[in-house]
């Protein structure tokens, strides 16, 4: 095709959103809410899988040991325990460290301690990391075994259930995403197909007076391009500032929960939001169109 | 031009619209298919600038048998014919000259020409002050005149109208066929189905009939209907 019959069919695709300003619109919105609830969704998902990867990462064996071991004992416990399978930190807390600790978590209640504090009921002990929450049991028991080793604290149900909860939490985030994915594609197409449907009577003549398919569907698809572009910006802005409002409360309000940071994450986000958005616009808008094109 | 060789077609819901229709219409001819309602009228118009397919036998157009023309060879087909519809079928978003000089961007013409094609076939037409008129501020009449204009605006070999008055009051009609005539006097051939009775007598140009998708009468300076 010639140079001016490409700018006439860009113009076409611009006159034809202007000409069905109500088909754009509601194509538009439908696109930018679809999008905008898979965004949502797919930001909360990254958040809470990092959250658990977080959670993951703290998951602690305390190994109290008793009082009467000397310092070579304490270094050859410590080996022994860094030594084991899965085993991926070992850090010593002396007892005056645990109990200076203690106070400050108590804060203006610590002198509560002072009675104590002459004597010093508390252990030394070894705070031990693991790869995943599924090997605290078996490492917790081979640290038991350890000569000089008083007594192990693991939280094992509470971790066995945090990782169970975990691990649902990324599948059905996984899941859900899909499901929304479909649905996304399948409520946009239909909006683009409904516009395309309700321009059969344009089809039609532009057949009648001799254009070719390729003419016919130019200004269709770079359409749907613009419309998808429109509704991916939109919901990208939204979800730009609803993640800024997230962040300011979620520190003031849930301090110690740890949340992804805005940048890159968004940027990953929007880019797919994107590339979805003007494929549906653009496959949703011309494919309909081959129906009509058999005159 | 046009050739039917006993033409039928039979659509899916098993109406048999066109029963065997044979005839050939010359370069240059003005011809009438006439009918009453449901005699196939339509269809044979369909045939002729291929927007169906006979079921059997063959439709020549322009020495080619549009059974065996390719689909993309279509549009380069269809340029060569100008359709008139009762209901003119114009864009109703578009000003009578975007409607006019669409026929013109499809064939790629430039910019230049749709400026002097545009309002010359609309000055023919006798709409050359209505150019930035809305299909729908015209009359009925007048919107016809677009639609013709449109037809027209490509210099067709061929024009072929599926009753262009059948919404039209007779003098509107009248002022429509005259419009037909002159195009037909500048060397285009033109087909006209329709139901208007007295303007095919006043014509006195070649008269098809058609009954029940059959071919009943073929006269030169025919009339409607030879029993009236």
């Amino acid at each position: 095709m010639r140079i001016r019959t490409w700018t006439y069919l860009v113009g076409q695709s611009f006159q034809g959103i202007r000409r069905h300003v109500h088909m754009s619109l509601a194509s538009v919105t439908t696109m930018a809410v679809s999008l905008l609830v898979l965004g949502i969704f797919v930001v909360a998902s990254l958040n809470l899988s990092y959250v658990a990867a977080v959670i993951e990462s703290q998951i602690e064996i305390r190994a109290y040991l008793y009082d009467d071991i000397p310092a070579q004992g304490i270094l050859d416990l410590e080996v022994a325990i860094s030594s084991l399978e899965y085993v991926t930190g070992v850090e010593y807390v002396d007892k005056d460290t645990a109990l200076s600790k203690l106070k400050e978590q108590l804060g203006p209640q610590a002198d509560l301690l002072e009675a104590v504090e002459e004597m010093n009921p508390l252990r030394n002990s070894f705070v031990v990391k693991v790869e995943a929450p599924e090997f605290v049991a078996l490492v917790a028991s081979q640290v038991e075994e350890l000569q000089g080793v008083a007594k192990v604290d693991h939280r094992q149900d509470l971790m066995s259930r945090l990782s169970a909860v975990i691990r649902a939490i990324r599948v059905s985030a996984l899941f859900i995403i899909l499901l929304l994915g479909v649905a996304t594609i399948l409520i946009i197409s239909n909006t683009v197909r409904l516009a395309v449907l309700s321009r059969q009577r344009e089809v039609y003549i532009m057949k009648l007076v001799g254009a070719t398919d390729a003419f016919v569907r130019w200004p269709f698809f770079l359409e749907g391009i613009l419309l998808g572009l429109a509704g991916a910006a939109v919901a990208s802005f939204v979800l730009d500032r609803a993640y800024d409002w997230f962040l300011a409360n979620v520190y003031v309000m849930l301090p110690f929960v740890p949340v992804l940071t805005k940048q890159p994450m968004l940027q990953v986000v929007s880019l797919g939001l994107f590339v979805l958005g003007t494929a549906i616009g653009a496959l949703g808008s011309s494919i309909p169109l081959k129906r009509f094109l058999r005159v | 031009m046009i050739l039917l060789e006993n033409a039928s077609k039979l659509y899916a819901n098993k109406v048999l619209a066109l029963d065997g229709a044979s005839f050939y219409i010359d370069r240059s001819e003005f011809v009438f298919i006439v009918g009453p309602s449901g005699a196939g009228k339509s269809t044979l118009v369909r045939l002729i600038y291929r927007e169906e397919l006979p079921t059997s036998g063959r439709v020549v157009v322009f020495d080619k048998d549009l059974s065996k023309m390719r689909p993309r060879e279509v549009p380069f087909f269809r340029r060569r014919i100008g359709v008139v519809f009762q209901d003119f079928k114009l864009l109703e978003d578009r000003t009578v000259f975007e409607n006019v000089a669409f026929a013109l961007r499809v064939t790629e013409s430039t910019r230049r020409e749709i400026k002097r094609r545009v309002p010359a076939v609309l000055e023919l037409v006798g709409l050359r002050d209505k150019q930035r008129s809305y299909p729908r501020q015209l009359s009925g009449g007048e919107q016809q005149r677009v639609s013709l204009a449109r037809a027209i605006v490509n210099n067709p070999e061929l024009v072929v109208a599926d009753e262009p008055t059948g919404n039209l009051d007779p003098d509107t009609a009248w002022e429509i066929f005259q419009l037909l005539r002159e195009i037909n006097r500048r060397g285009t051939t033109v087909v006209v189905a329709t139901h208007a009775k007295e303007i095919v007598n006043r014509f006195g140009k070649r008269v098809i009939a058609l009954k029940d998708g059959q071919v009943v009468r073929d006269e030169e300076k025919g009339a409607y209907s030879n029993e009236d």
